[in-house]
């Protein structure tokens, strides 16, 4: 067991594209790393740089206290878990998990031992003798990790092992595959681009964007304390409302002006975010979540927003409602991206007058579509961003 | 109903060409059980006799000292050696070539793809020139060593790995702890079960069948691979060369003779050709026409 | 600090290289380099190119195998693809017994099928004498093999041993359309016969093209069928009848190694222009890399 650390990591590759842009990472001993990003963020670059099956550009990459970036893959004590589980088929069941550990050449019996035992934490005794082809992609995956715990290594990569199971097998999996590593306590470092597996999973969670690392920390502190437009607009489904929004001032302390609409700061709000004082006369970026919006009818107190209901979805324990203000919804930098990309300003220009926001609320909401609605905002937990820089506004 | 007219149609032109390729196919079988003028006489496709058979065997086997046997053998020797070398070093190649990264990798490709479209034939003449140079004529690694390349091979494997095996179970044997030897032959090699049969067929067929290169090389009728050796044969018997006449009497190679030397001549390759009708799709069809 | 920097994959290439270069590059250079030079090792421009193409044997050599090499081919896409389709949809137990008839002959390859159809055209044994005498007339070996009917012969020799393997390759990729493809065509209306044709034609074009070239560039170089027959035919049929019998008379009889290998490369540059057209106008190695 070993801590894991990037230090000032990059990777070019042969084309040009630069995949990870000088990571900073340390995963502590036996802590469960997330690395977490949209897709083409370089996840699996990182990944496979601590696997040795990429050549680092730039930096080092420490495994203990051993720089590993000129070792081979065998020579770096780690196990790796694929999204395509990547068993061999040739080999039964106990041949792949047993394969590391026939070819670091151990003892028979210790083989038998660990593999037995490795059967036993992952319920796979039945299986021994199968064949890859012959199982389920649950006890596939299961396999895949076995062979990652029998070799006890230094540490655990895994690159999405669960994005090829369906739904309902993921969470009883993401529970296991937790269970399992708190018990062994090896160093994990988990790839994923699905925020649940990481906010339940990880011990901190690292979110990348386009080779760079953004903010790493506790599940909890991510979604409490965005440190930028990403990282808030990321974690959190459905995503964080955005709303360009002025502060003055006015009254008591501080407004944002909403489209025509006026948040009142009341002086909870300021002592939490002191920041937000020099930005009076100021355009930000307001993030609302979801769940601090709720029906007005239902609420007490609080600002109000007035909105249209565009759509009513309800999921049982609460109502996810779509509606419609009037005010601008802030652009963020991945708007602006996608508008390059796709060489459309109108993206940019034609910003209707209306901002969409999602409000999750009580079930026992009477809303409906096309009608009007009372929006009621809770001021505790709003989140102020730059609106130059994206960076949030403490 | 209109479909039973197109359905008997269907039917009878799928006959008429099994007629085609299954009737010459009998005649050979059956013509070494008569003797030569009840081939003249009899119906073609009639069972003469097992005394016949053997009377031909008897025959065949006399000429020149038990040549025929020779000849089975050193085409034997020779497809085998050269196929089994031809295995060696094409399955590894496919392999280098699919997932290696080195430079020349692509040009080799291409180098590859141009030699394998070149007819072997067209070489002959200069591969002769070499080997004379190279003081191997008349020796049998002046047949196997041509014989041991096969570009197509090359190209067979090459396209089995590049489309067939996921590079993440490469990545999987290194992470595991494999060298590179050990992820090829723990990993790669024991996947390759289907590709290996198809270049051993494509091989092995291919010079078992070879007549000119041996032709050209080989001076000692005692070296002859059996499709050089037929040919000897057919120049000794009289219905084909009258001039033979009289020798075709002293080897006593008549039709029936020269018939049964063709059919075994065929075993190894109908073999082959048995067992490997279903692998040979499956490995080609399914493996390279990847769209 | 190794390892990574090793160029990964180089040494299992390695034992491939010697038989490329010896057996694959080598001899097309060192024919090339023959045809251009003389006996005494002088650069020889074209000498060689126009000295054999004024032999009186180098224009029948090679109208012959044109003529063998067009109706072989002609027989091939057509008969091939025809019967593939036509086994194509039959019920499996019916298909798989003539696709193992038409594959056997396969076995048959080189010498043995040359001798296979002496016999066959022999009308003293042939089984087939009553076609041999009222289609070809012919009441005589010597008449079957007429210089006139041997592109065809050959043709039909080549046809019968190899197109079985190919019609099984056929129906192989045939098999590999998806079947709602044909459900899909069928419910828009179209008839078994224009499913064939508009669907699963396009579809296994592919394999047509790959078919074509190799049995294109094996076509050009005809030599142990015609040479076994002028053996048989006590010189009726020329020692000469294809380039490559030419080549090895020249440079086997008359020790001619430039001459030979002028005409050995004009086999090799018509094979090479034929392969070319034929994979750019079907595209067919256009997904390797
Ligand atoms: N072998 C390669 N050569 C060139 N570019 C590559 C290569 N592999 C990945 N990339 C590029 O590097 C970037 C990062 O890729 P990477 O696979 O690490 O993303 P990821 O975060 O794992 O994405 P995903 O969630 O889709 O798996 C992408 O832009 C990708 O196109
Ligand atoms: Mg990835």
């Amino acid at each position: 067991m070993a801590r894991v650390e990037f230090d000032d990591v990059s990777k070019v590759y042969d084309d040009g594209t630069r995949a990870v842009d000088r990571l900073d990472l340390e995963i502590a001993d036996g802590e469960f790393m997330v690395l977490v990003g949209p897709s083409g963020c370089g996840k699996t670059t990182a990944l496979r740089m601590v696997a040795g099956l990429e050549e680092i550009s730039d930096g080092t990459v420490r495994i203990g206290e051993r720089v590993v970036n000129g070792l081979t893959p065998k020579s770096r004590d780690i196990a790796m878990v694929f999204q395509s589980y990547a068993l061999y088929p040739h080999l039964t069941v106990r041949d792949n998990i047993a394969f590391p550990l026939k070819i670091a050449k151990l003892p028979k019996d210790e083989i038998g031992r660990r593999v037995d035992e490795a059967a036993r934490i992952l319920d796979l005794e039945p299986y021994l003798k199968r064949k890859p082809r012959q199982l389920s992609g649950g006890q596939r995956q299961r396999v895949a990790m076995g062979r990652a715990i029998v070799r006890q290594p230094a540490a655990f990569l895994m690159d999405e092992p669960l994005s090829n199971l369906d739904a309902k097998l993921r969470v009883q999996m993401r529970a296991d595959i937790k269970k399992i590593q708190s018990d062994i306590g090896t160093t994990t470092i988990y790839v994923t681009h699905d925020q649940v597996e990481a906010m339940t999973m990880g011990d901190r969670v690292a979110v990348m964007r386009k080779g760079e690392l953004q903010q790493v920390a506790p599940p909890q502190e991510l979604y409490d304390n965005p440190v930028n437009v990403f990282v808030a607009g990321f974690i959190g489904s459905p995503a964080m409302n955005m709303l360009e929004a002025r502060i003055d001032r006015g009254g008591e302390g501080l407004v944002a002006h909403v489209g025509d609409s006026e948040l009142a700061l009341d002086a909870e709000t300021l002592s939490r975010r002191p920041g937000l004082a020099s930005y009076a006369g100021r355009d930000v970026v307001l993030g609302i979540r979801p769940e601090d919006l709720e029906d007005a009818a239902l609420a007490n107190g609080g600002p109000r927003l007035r909105g249209r209901v565009e759509l009513r979805e309800a999921l049982g324990s609460e109502v996810l409602v779509h509606f419609a203000v009037a005010a601008r919804q802030a652009v963020t930098e991945e708007m602006r991206e996608l508008a390059e990309d796709i060489g459309d300003d109108r993206v940019l220009l034609d910003q209707p007058a209306e901002a969409s926001l999602v409000g999750r609320f009580s079930p026992r909401t009477q809303v409906r579509e096309n009608e009007l609605v009372e929006v009621s905002v809770d001021r505790r937990s709003l989140h102020f961003f730059d609106a130059q820089t994206g960076l949030a506004i403490g | 109903m209109l479909r039973l007219p197109a359905l008997t149609l269907r039917l009878a032109i799928l006959s008429a060409f099994a007629v085609f390729f299954a009737v010459p196919v009998l005649w050979l079988i059956l013509a070494p059980t008569k003797a030569d003028s009840a081939l003249v006489t009899a119906s073609p496709l009639s069972f003469g006799s097992f005394h016949q058979l053997s009377l031909a065997w008897h025959h065949l086997d006399r000429f020149s000292d038990h040549i025929y046997r020779r000849w089975i053998y050193n085409s034997l020797y020779y497809a085998l050696s050269a196929t089994a070398i031809t295995l060696a070093v094409s399955v590894p190649a496919g392999y280098g070539l699919a997932f290696g990264k080195f430079p020349g990798r692509r040009l080799l490709l291409s180098l590859t793809l141009v030699v394998m479209i070149i007819p072997a034939a067209a070489l002959v003449l200069p591969i002769f020139l070499e080997l004379n140079a190279m003081h191997l004529l008349g020796r049998s690694l002046s047949v196997i060593l041509p014989f041991s390349f096969f570009p197509f091979g090359v190209y067979l494997a090459y396209i089995y790995y590049a489309t067939a095996l996921p590079p993440g179970l490469l990545d999987a044997a290194r992470v595991d702890g494999c060298s590179e030897v050990q992820t090829f032959v723990r990993v790669a090699l024991p996947l390759a079960k289907p590709v290996v049969a198809l270049v051993f067929f494509f091989s092995f067929v291919a010079d078992w069948n070879n007549f000119f290169l041996p032709l050209t090389v080989l001076a000692d009728s005692n070296q002859y691979p059996i499709q050089v050796g037929l040919s000897d044969l057919l120049s000794s018997t009289p219905s084909f060369n009258p001039a033979q006449g009289g020798g075709g009497q002293t080897v006593d190679i008549f039709r029936p003779e020269l018939a049964l030397a063709t059919l075994i001549a065929i075993v190894p390759v109908a073999i082959v050709f048995l067992v490997s009708q279903r692998a040979l799709v499956r490995g080609l069809v399914g493996g390279a026409v990847k769209e | 600090m190794r390892g990574l920097r090793v160029p990964r994959g180089l040494p299992f290439v390695l034992p491939y290289l010697p038989f490329l270069i010896v057996f694959g590059i080598a001899p097309t250079i060192y024919a090339l380099d023959l045809a251009f030079t003389n006996a005494t090792g002088g650069w020889a421009w074209f000498h060689n190119f126009v000295r054999t193409f004024d032999d009186y044997r180098f224009v029948p050599a090679f109208k012959h195998i044109l003529l063998y090499t067009s109706v072989w081919l002609a027989m091939l896409v057509v008969i091939v693809v025809g019967l593939a389709l036509l086994l194509h949809g039959r019920a499996n137990r019916v298909s798989s017994t003539f696709r193992f008839i038409f594959y056997m002959p396969g076995a048959l390859a080189g010498a043995a099928s040359v001798l296979v159809w002496l016999f066959m055209l022999d009308p003293v044994v042939s089984p087939g004498r009553f076609l041999l005498q009222h289609v070809l007339g012919a009441t005589l070996f010597a008449q079957s093999i007429a210089p006139g009917n041997l592109p065809f012969i050959f043709a039909m020799i080549a046809f019968w041993t190899g197109a079985g393997g190919w019609i099984v390759v056929m129906y192989g990729a045939l098999n590999t359309i998806p079947h709602d493809l044909e459900e899909a065509a069928r419910i828009d209306g179209a008839s078994p016969i224009q499913i064939a044709l508009r669907l699963k034609l396009p579809l296994i074009r592919k394999w047509i093209a790959y078919m074509v070239i190799l049995s294109f560039a094996t076509g050009t170089q005809l030599f142990v069928e015609p040479q076994l027959v002028n053996e048989a035919s006590l010189g009726l049929v020329p020692d000469t009848w294809s380039p490559n019998q030419l080549a090895y008379q020249l440079a086997f009889r008359y020790a001619d190694f430039n001459g030979a290998a002028a005409i050995a490369v004009d086999l090799l540059f018509i094979g090479l222009v034929g392969a070319f057209l034929i994979v750019t106008r079907t595209g067919l190695f256009r997904t390797d890399d």
